[in-house]
């Protein structure tokens, strides 16, 4: 990242532990990142509601609102900022939790520095990537389908309008950038989520399940999001004949 | 722990069953009876007719009730005696009722049993459920702190600080670790204390010497947080408790308001007391950060942690639990009052009041 664009780069800690706060926000501050910090979710919800900022660090355990509560009322808000969870608890059951509240990744406690700051910067760049595909191209039309990347707005073919989750949008965009080529689902985990966050690739099926309903006539025989057996999947704007 | 739990769950199936049987032998015997009374009916309904086929072959009426002692004979019809039929019934009558309460007796016997072997294994996984979530809490109130000291430990490594910023990750390690070891003995001391296994020996002890000494402890503290300390504490008050146990409860109740004061950045914190009836009572009242009046029970909870106790506070969540604890075993009781966050709290301590003994 240039230092221009780090000089822009603001993130939100919210942590109530003073130390590991103030030590979370002395390494962004290292790394040129703009640092605002929270003691407690409603804290957080109460700073991002009059200001923005490129990724929120959010400690799971708060007192009052826990984090997972902070990052669902965040995105029932149609607030899409990417939202890192650091927690005390690193069960798989758990990060699955974080995961589905619309988090984009899930560091167990305690955590590498190096790691950390490797996750952070992963996060940003995958969403400097989606900003920059989307403001090249904002809007795709499918199968009389509209998307709006921007917005995370779409009218299905039938006109009803669709709210997109950001990983929604981001998976569309990445089979989008590839129409009529196969995208692994390994490639989706990579671009999309990172590394090793989620437990299976299942996930990404679970996704692709998704955007069925909402974009295909029948979505029991998708024409346009095509399964390739044991490799992933299709795009197709214009839709298999 | 695990054969005890098979033990029990075999017991409990066995006791099940044996129910199960009783009931069945209940409704056994009471079918059995039925079905003896009813062929007593028909060999007495037998006689009935051989009775009248006699008398209407001409047979004497007094011959025939010779022949057949059961039967009585009036006007030339012959009927089952009344006594006959009265025995029937009663027989009858005191067999059910003798199954019915023999029955009755083993079936309360063993829905007994059922309650005592359910019960325990109820209780039985409700502690292991609480140790659970005992175990998974701790674990949390430790990764913190350790996240806290390889944070600062990396940044050393990663950095190279000046020498002002390497001394505030010293001072912040050092702290990490006090507050771990702090936690270690707190834990132990709680987990000793829901086992029931302290030394617990009540004395009559003077309330205001055992305050004195710890305020004196923390005077120091409270100074360098801007925070004045009055006490008013009337001599010759004597309560009855353990002389650690008094001294602990004093100070996680002091150390508790020193915390809550020195977040909203300095304050007063005032100690009085006063007798009452057969009891003595320890205010300590602070200008802190206070809580949410629906919050005043869970504070004396594990780990409990409330909003908007702001930044600084480096609580165990064990503090005030093992006051409530400790206060539970001297037969005294502890409670929390606040108006609401930023509005200061009141802690009252009361213990049974003690006659001053002389020492020997």
């Amino acid at each position: 990242m240039s230092a221009a664009a780090a000089h822009a780069t603001r993130v939100l800690v919210v942590e109530d532990d003073p130390h590991l706060a103030a030590g979370v926000m002395e390494n962004l501050r290292a790394e040129g990142y703009e640092v605002s910090t929270a003691g407690d979710g409603e804290q957080a919800l109460a700073w991002l509601a009059g200001h923005n900022c490129a990724l929120i660090v959010l400690d799971v355990m708060l007192p009052g609102i826990d984090g997972f509560g902070v990052c669902r009322t965040l995105r029932g808000q149609g607030n899409n900022t990417p939202v890192l969870f650091l927690t005390a608890r690193g069960d798989p059951a758990d990060r699955v939790r974080g995961l589905e509240s619309g988090g984009d990744d899930y560091l167990a406690k305690p955590f590498h520095l190096q790691e950390f700051l490797l996750r952070v910067r992963a996060i940003l760049r995958r969403w400097d990537w989606y900003h920059s595909a989307s403001a090249a191209a904002a809007v795709l039309r499918f199968g009389g389908n509209e998307v709006d990347f921007r917005a995370f707005r779409a009218r299905a073919w039938s006109g009803e309008p669709q709210e997109l989750t950001e990983k929604e949008a981001m998976i569309l965009k990445v089979l989008a950038e590839h129409a009529g080529e196969i995208v692994s689902r390994e490639d989706l985990l990579e671009r999309v989520w990172g590394y090793d966050v989620f437990p299976s690739t299942r996930t990404v099926d679970n996704f692709i399940l998704r955007l069925r309903k909402r974009f295909e006539k029948d979505p029991a025989n998708p024409r346009h999001f095509l399964t390739v057996w044991g490799v992933g999947y299709r795009f197709l704007t214009e839709g298999e004949p | 722990m695990r054969a005890t739990r098979v033990f029990q769950l075999t017991a409990l199936a066995l006791v099940a069953v044996s129910a199960v049987q009783v009931g069945w032998w209940i409704l056994d015997q009471h079918a059995y009876t039925l079905e003896k009374v009813r062929a007593a009916r028909t060999a007495y309904a037998e006689q009935t007719r051989a009775a009248q086929a006699l008398l209407d072959a001409g047979t004497p009426a007094q011959r025939v009730q010779q022949l057949l002692p059961g039967i009585v004979v009036s006007g030339g019809r012959a009927a089952l005696s009344t006594e006959r039929e009265q025995a029937l019934t009663t027989e009858e009558r005191r067999r059910d009722n003798q199954y019915a309460w023999e029955g009755g007796f083993f079936l309360l016997a063993l829905a007994v049993c059922i309650a005592v072997i359910a019960g325990a294994l109820r209780a039985e996984a409700h502690v292991l459920e609480e140790q659970d979530s005992f175990l998974a809490l701790v674990s949390h109130q430790f990764k913190t702190p350790l996240a806290s000291l390889q944070l600062s430990l990396e940044t050393l490594a990663l950095r190279s600080p000046t020498p002002e910023a390497a001394r505030t990750l010293i001072d912040r390690m050092l702290a990490d670790v006090a507050r771990m070891e702090l936690m270690v003995t707190q834990i132990l001391e709680s987990a000793r204390l829901e086992r029931g296994r302290v030394a617990f020996k009540a004395e009559p002890l003077e309330l205001s010497g055992a305050v004195a000494r710890v305020v004196a402890q923390l005077e120091e503290r409270a100074r360098q947080e801007h925070i004045s300390i009055s006490s008013d504490i009337g001599p010759g008050l004597y309560v009855a408790s353990d002389p650690l146990a008094l001294d602990l409860v004093v100070r996680n109740v002091l150390e508790n308001a020193l915390a809550a004061v020195a977040s909203a950045g300095g304050g007063s914190i005032a100690l009085t007391t006063r007798a009452l009836d057969g009891e003595v009572e320890l205010s300590v009242r602070d200008s802190g950060v206070g809580f949410r009046p629906a919050d005043s029970a869970r504070l004396f909870e594990k780990f409990t942690r409330l909003p908007g106790r702001g930044t600084g506070h480096y609580g165990t969540g064990l503090g005030l639990f093992i006051v409530r604890r400790l206060m539970e075993v001297a037969r005294g009781r502890v409670s929390a009052h606040s108006e609401g966050v930023g509005r200061g709290a009141n802690f009252v301590l009361t213990w049974p009041a003690a006659a001053p003994e002389p020492r020997t």
